[in-house]
């Protein structure tokens, strides 16, 4: 068994630098694939980092009339917690607004003061446990009659999550077009391989070798391929780490982002399971076409 | 021709030769045989073969054909008579449309895949064309036929340096077939072949590509190899040879075995 893996290792590496021309071909597209494949894996990752912030940051803003009782806003509230999707609520009176805007703009004192009334509005500020709920808790505010007016944040939430389903539906595309072109170049490239050792596999087969031997070093060359390409990927990303780490923080800014994180283990994990995973795949679909037959 | 029907695995081993086999044989002494009490093992049979390629040609029909342990047979005919579709048969390279053919008891009509490479560690083959690896030496092409079998890596070296002595190889060992003469060549193609100890050694045209004096030192080559208890089967235009050493011939022609005598030339003498 030792013997069979030893031999079979060996004439794949023979057979990947016999075939350099072609091998090396085949592991820049790889690379190419894995590049694009981890650079989707970790924008999609800062976007739903980017909702999952959002979301949690979602609030229901509903303004209260002017007209509404002390009553009627206890009632609310009361009818908003038993809500499932509501966590928590918040009455902000009209004096806590006015305290409030003062505090954050000093400046404006003057102006304040020169009003002989509070332009401010009293609201009730609504936590969601779910976030999905939003429209749900909004409908049942717009339906109230001491609720002026509901702020509208739904926008935010929906925009974000167009821009997540259209990176992941647009980046899978591409991922399984480029996929498939790896796929068919591992294929032709081990075919290659395969037709270049057509008078080696001959004289195997006169020789009483069994489909195993025949088979297994043109598989473990196409592991090469997927092997040397995540190696190469990975040390791409490795060199990249700390311009993409500034570029995420400078994007997603007030995000709590940690791209060494994002491009540790698990991105390199699939990157060698995606290339070794097709390098073998292509050449196993290569040598069965061509030997099986037999 | 019943008792050559296919084999129990677990009786190939007592399979004997039909009579009217051991009567024509060339080392036979003729009645003093029947006595013998060792049966000699059937290394090859062929009942009844019929090979219809797709095409609609049909290269063999109806062949029978017994070839017991440590025969020497000469398989003769002009071009297109069928010999290379035997061959085939043989190394299990076709399968017969209709009839049986039993290596060492095994009918390879029924052989299941993984059991086609350990029916083929039985059999040696060489070729008018060497079919050497040209970036491999001689000891290298040689032990390469052990390696893709799984033999284990102490084992090889001296196999490959006893039959390369056979062969009278041992001073080329570390050359590469591109310096070798043709003949050295078929050499060490020979010796690949016998490496794994085959039971049958298969000849096709192995002097087809030589001249005729290294044509004669690859025939004493494949009649020491049969001495040494190997069953060799040659398939051969070199009428010169064949009529020289008076062994057993088989002729083909339009698939079918028109004459299987022993001690024969290679053209009928009658």
């Amino acid at each position: 068994m030792l013997g069979f893996i030893a031999f079979s290792v060996r004439r794949a590496w023979r057979g990947f630098w016999r075939n350099g021309l072609m091998s090396l071909a085949a592991t820049a597209t790889m690379v190419l694939m894995l590049v694009l494949l981890s650079g989707m894996i970790i924008l999609l990752k800062g976007l739903d980092e980017t909702l999952s912030y959002v979301q949690q940051e979602v609030q229901v803003v509903a303004y209260v009339k002017d007209s509404a009782t002390l009553q009627n806003i206890a009632d609310l509230e009361t009818n908003l917690l038993k809500m499932p999707e509501v966590s928590q609520v918040k009455y902000v009176s009209k004096e806590d607004a006015y305290n409030d805007f003062l505090a954050r703009h000093p400046d404006e004192v003057n102006v304040l003061k020169s009003l002989t009334w509070n332009p401010f509005p009293a609201s009730l500020q609504i936590d969601l446990s779910d976030p999905n709920g939003y429209l749900d808790v909004a409908t049942y505010l717009n339906s109230q009659p001491p609720v002026d007016q509901v702020m509208n944040i739904k926008d935010t939430v929906n925009q974000l999550n167009t821009v997540i389903d259209v990176v992941r539906t647009g980046g899978t595309i591409i991922l399984v077009v480029v996929g498939l072109i790896v796929l068919f170049i591992v294929v032709n490239t081990i075919r290659l391989a395969v037709v270049a050792r057509a008078d080696e596999i001959e004289i195997m087969r006169l020789v009483g070798a069994s489909d195993a031997f025949i088979r297994w070093p043109f598989i473990l060359e196409g592991a090469f391929v997927g092997l040397l390409g995540a190696a190469i990927t990975t040390g791409l990303l490795f060199l990249s780490q700390a311009p993409i780490s500034a570029f995420l923080s400078g994007y997603f800014r007030v995000l709590p982002i940690e791209a060494s994180a994002t491009i540790g283990e698990s991105i390199a994990l699939i990157v060698f399971g995606t290339g070794v995973g097709i390098g073998v795949l292509g050449s196993y679909l290569s040598v069965r076409s061509y030997l099986i037959r037999r | 021709m019943a008792m050559l029907s296919e084999a129990d695995p677990a009786d190939k081993l007592s399979q004997t030769r039909k009579p009217g086999a051991a009567d024509r044989h060339p080392q036979a002494p003729g009645p003093g045989r029947s006595q013998d009490p060792v049966p000699t093992r059937i290394v090859l049979a062929l009942q009844d073969v019929t090979k219809a390629y797709p095409n609609g040609r049909v290269a063999l029909r109806g062949v029978d054909l017994v070839v017991p342990e440590g025969d020497f047979v000469f398989l003769v005919g002009p071009s297109g008579a069928g010999k290379s579709t035997m061959i085939k048969l043989l190394i299990r390279d076709e399968l017969p449309t209709k009839g049986v053919v039993l290596l060492d008891g095994r009918n390879l009509g029924r052989l299941k895949r993984r059991e086609v490479p350990k029916i083929r560690r039985r059999i040696g083959v060489v070729f008018q064309d060497f079919k050497l690896l040209p970036d491999l030496t001689v000891r290298g092409n040689v032990a390469f036929a052990l390696e893709v079998i799984g033999t284990k890596r102490r084992e090889i070296d001296p196999a490959v340096d006893r039959v390369l002595k056979v062969v009278g190889l041992t001073g080329q060992a570390d050359q590469l077939p591109g310096q070798l003469s043709g003949g050295e060549q078929q050499r060490t193609a020979i010796a690949r072949a016998l490496v794994h100890n085959p039971r049958l050694f298969i000849a096709d045209e192995p002097t087809g590509n030589l001249d005729p004096v290294i044509s004669w030192e690859i025939i004493q080559l494949l009649i020491r190899i049969n001495e040494l208890g190997v069953t060799v089967l040659m398939a051969t235009h070199n009428a010169e040879v064949v009529t020289a050493l008076r062994k057993r011939v088989v002729a083909l022609e339009n698939g079918r075995i028109v004459r299987d005598e022993v001690g024969a030339a290679y053209h009928r003498e009658d």
